[in-house]
């Protein structure tokens, strides 16, 4: 297996009072208050809040699908904060590899296709993003599955479809959204036990989730409540309310 | 990142995604596709029959020759009051030879007077043939061609012969088997005998030219009377100074003819060039009236293109926002819907341009309209429509770019 990680100084992620407020009618919501934390490469790290503490901003900011208000988000020694659309897009292609609670496949296209499209947006050639497909399938057990179209498959090899799609631009982190959430316990699972391998061969994961069961397998968590952390920690402790070690504690 | 794969980003894959989209949505494709078409192929068929006429009239008036002049009372067009032409002294055969005395570039002059008769030979016979009365310079001022025998003499008009010159459907018709030449025929009910026939000219305007029948002007005025208003016809030696020679038979003939010093001309001066430039001028305006129906139309096709990319942005929504997080840049987006709205139209114009070459070559075999497509006009359908496409597709192509990813995933 490849290293999904290249060395590199420093962490691979370093946030500093990051903030992000939208207007909603004439009225500011901030969203994150002041956010400062760090990933590690090959950490394997939950986001966990309730609805409404801001984790799904604190991911879509992660994800560079959106930018901070204020702050500074540096990824693999980056400064994605201050990129315009276009550098975005080229940081969501190399570096990021999406997986959605809802999948977010292309019906209309086959699992090898979905799998091919980061490579596509790279411009690489048919033949080698094909070959590069296949294998990234072939980690998630898939290949047998892999000229089939979304609607074709389980929700659980959707989801495996999906991973495999994330996997495929090696990128330096896997960013997923409620990966457990639309499927059942067994499936569910499976798919965290595909973490807890991917984890093992030094991938860097973040997972966004609500659900403790899942943020306590993870080896550490960072909770947020109202745009801001209340607890960063190892998984178990922050899963069950624990406050862990906060780096900045007090941080408003 | 480089030009090859910025092209296979952008082209390549915006191509087979819009194909892709294309095939999925079969029928709405084929509707919108139909609506584009049928702007092109109203726009083709028009253009096509209104060439062919112009095309087609043209070649008719250049078998009138272009160096000729024709005086006469009645102007070819007639602009304001019939009266005031039909109340001008007649044209006289002293004014032609006066004419061919003073004049500088005439080649050949010949009056000419004209009836309506039947023309029979034996039981057979025709009617409203052209009847011409006229000099021998008339054979190289019409551009005739003798078939057989020979065209009318000077001494033919001098001696005021009962003979007579064929053209070719009178002939055609009244000696289907033997040869005119020698025979009599009967021009309402006067004996001429033939002593030449003449080859096919076709159609000027309307006017058959081979229904008719040619014979000396004094035997004309003899066998059906004198007082008919006389035509001049007359050849310029050189077309490049036919405005310097028509200058000077306009001088000529107001002297000839007395006409007052500030007066308007007492008669006019008719040219196929002009006439051809007459006739364009009607059919411009056609043209133009036609034009206009064609591009409204290809604006409502391109209206139901826009509505239908709009449609289409709407359902991908999501597809959108999943390209967007995989790394699509907006510039990506915009090709890929651009790329799929101008290739609907360009099927469109394809199709239109079949059609409209269709009905305008069809329009051409069941009517004496002769429809002239040139290639530059297929080209243009074409690349006209893939152009409203491409144009009616920026605002549903712009509104899919600038989509905010987060949004665009969380559609339902």
């Amino acid at each position: 297996m490849t290293t999904p990680n290249a060395p590199g100084s420093g962490p691979l992620i370093s946030v500093e009072a990051l903030t992000r407020a939208f207007f909603v009618g004439g009225e500011e919501v901030r969203a994150l208050r002041g956010v400062t934390f760090g990933i590690n490469r090959g950490e394997w790290v939950a986001i966990i809040g309730q609805s409404g503490s801001g984790k799904s901003t604190l991911m879509n900011v992660l994800g560079c699908l959106d930018t901070p208000t204020s702050g500074r988000y540096m990824l693999n020694g980056k400064d994605v904060s201050r990129m315009d659309d276009d550098d975005l897009a080229v940081i969501r292609n190399v570096e990021i590899g999406f997986i959605f609670q809802t999948f977010q496949l292309l019906p209309r296209e086959t699992a090898l296709a979905n799998v091919e499209l980061p490579l596509v947006y790279r411009g690489m050639p048919a033949k080698e993003r094909r070959e590069r497909a296949k294998a990234a399938l072939d980690k998630v057990q898939l290949t047998h599955r892999m000229h089939h179209r979304p609607n074709e498959l389980s929700g659980g090899q959707r989801q495996r479809v999906a991973i495999a799609r994330a996997l495929v631009s090696e990128p330096s982190m896997l960013l997923a959204d409620e990966p457990t959430g639309n499927l059942d316990s067994a499936t569910g699972e499976e798919i965290v036990r595909l973490f807890e391998q991917l984890h093992h061969a030094g991938h860097t994961l973040v997972l966004v989730t609500h659900e403790p069961k899942l943020a306590a397998r993870c080896p550490r968590a960072i909770r947020l409540s109202d745009g801001e952390i209340i607890a960063d920690g190892p998984g178990p402790v922050v899963a069950l309310g624990g406050t862990g070690v906060l780096p900045q504690a007090g941080h408003a | 990142m480089k030009f090859g794969q910025r092209f296979r980003v952008d082209v390549l894959e915006g191509a087979r995604i819009a194909v892709f989209s294309l095939r999925a949505n079969r029928m709405r494709t084929v509707l919108t596709t139909l609506g584009i078409g049928i702007g092109v192929a109203t726009l083709l068929a028009i253009v096509g029959i209104i060439q062919g006429l112009n095309t087609s009239f043209d070649k008719q008036l250049a078998t009138l020759g272009a160096n000729t002049i024709y005086v006469s009372k009645f102007p070819w067009v007639i602009k304001g009051n019939w009266w005031v032409f039909r109340n001008r002294k007649n044209l006289t055969l002293e004014q032609v030879a006066q004419l061919r005395q003073q004049a500088d570039f005439i080649t050949a002059i010949s009056p000419a007077v004209l009836r309506s008769s039947d023309v029979a030979h034996g039981a057979s016979q025709v009617s409203n043939v052209r009847v011409n009365g006229v000099w021998s310079d008339y054979l190289t001022i019409g551009n005739y061609e003798v078939v057989s025998g020979r065209f009318l003499t000077r001494a033919d008009e001098e001696v005021n012969r009962p003979v007579t010159v064929l053209g070719a459907d009178v002939a055609a018709t009244l000696f289907p088997s033997i040869s005119p030449l020698g025979q009599t025929v009967r021009i309402d009910g006067k004996p001429f005998q033939v002593v030449g026939t003449l080859g096919r000219k076709g159609k000027v305007v309307s006017e058959n030219m081979d229904m008719a029948v040619y014979m000396p002007f004094k035997t004309f005025n003899s066998s059906f009377g004198k007082g008919r208003p006389m035509q001049i016809a007359i050849a310029v030696a050189d077309a490049g100074r036919i405005q310097q020679a028509e200058d000077q038979l306009v001088g000529i003939l107001r002297r000839v003819r007395a006409t007052p010093p500030g007066a308007p001309d007492d008669f006019s001066l008719n040219r196929p060039d002009t006439l051809a430039a007459t006739y364009e001028q009607l059919t411009g305006a056609l043209y133009a009236v036609a034009t206009g129906v064609g591009l409204i139309t290809l604006l409502v096709g391109g209206i139901g293109i826009m509505n239908i990319m709009l449609v289409s942005v709407r359902e991908r929504t999501r597809e959108i926002g999943v390209r967007r997080a995989l790394g699509a840049r907006q510039r990506t987006i915009v090709i890929q819907f651009l790329l799929e709205a101008s290739s609907v139209s360009a099927v469109g114009g394809l199709l239109g341009t079949t059609v409209g070459l269709g009905t305008a070559k069809l329009v051409s075999l069941v009517t004496p309209l002769a429809a002239d497509v040139r290639p530059s006009t297929v080209l243009g359908g074409v690349a006209f429509a893939a152009l409203v496409g491409l144009l009616f597709g920026i605002w549903p192509a712009a509104r899919a770019a600038r989509l905010d990813p987060v949004e665009a995933l969380r559609y339902e």
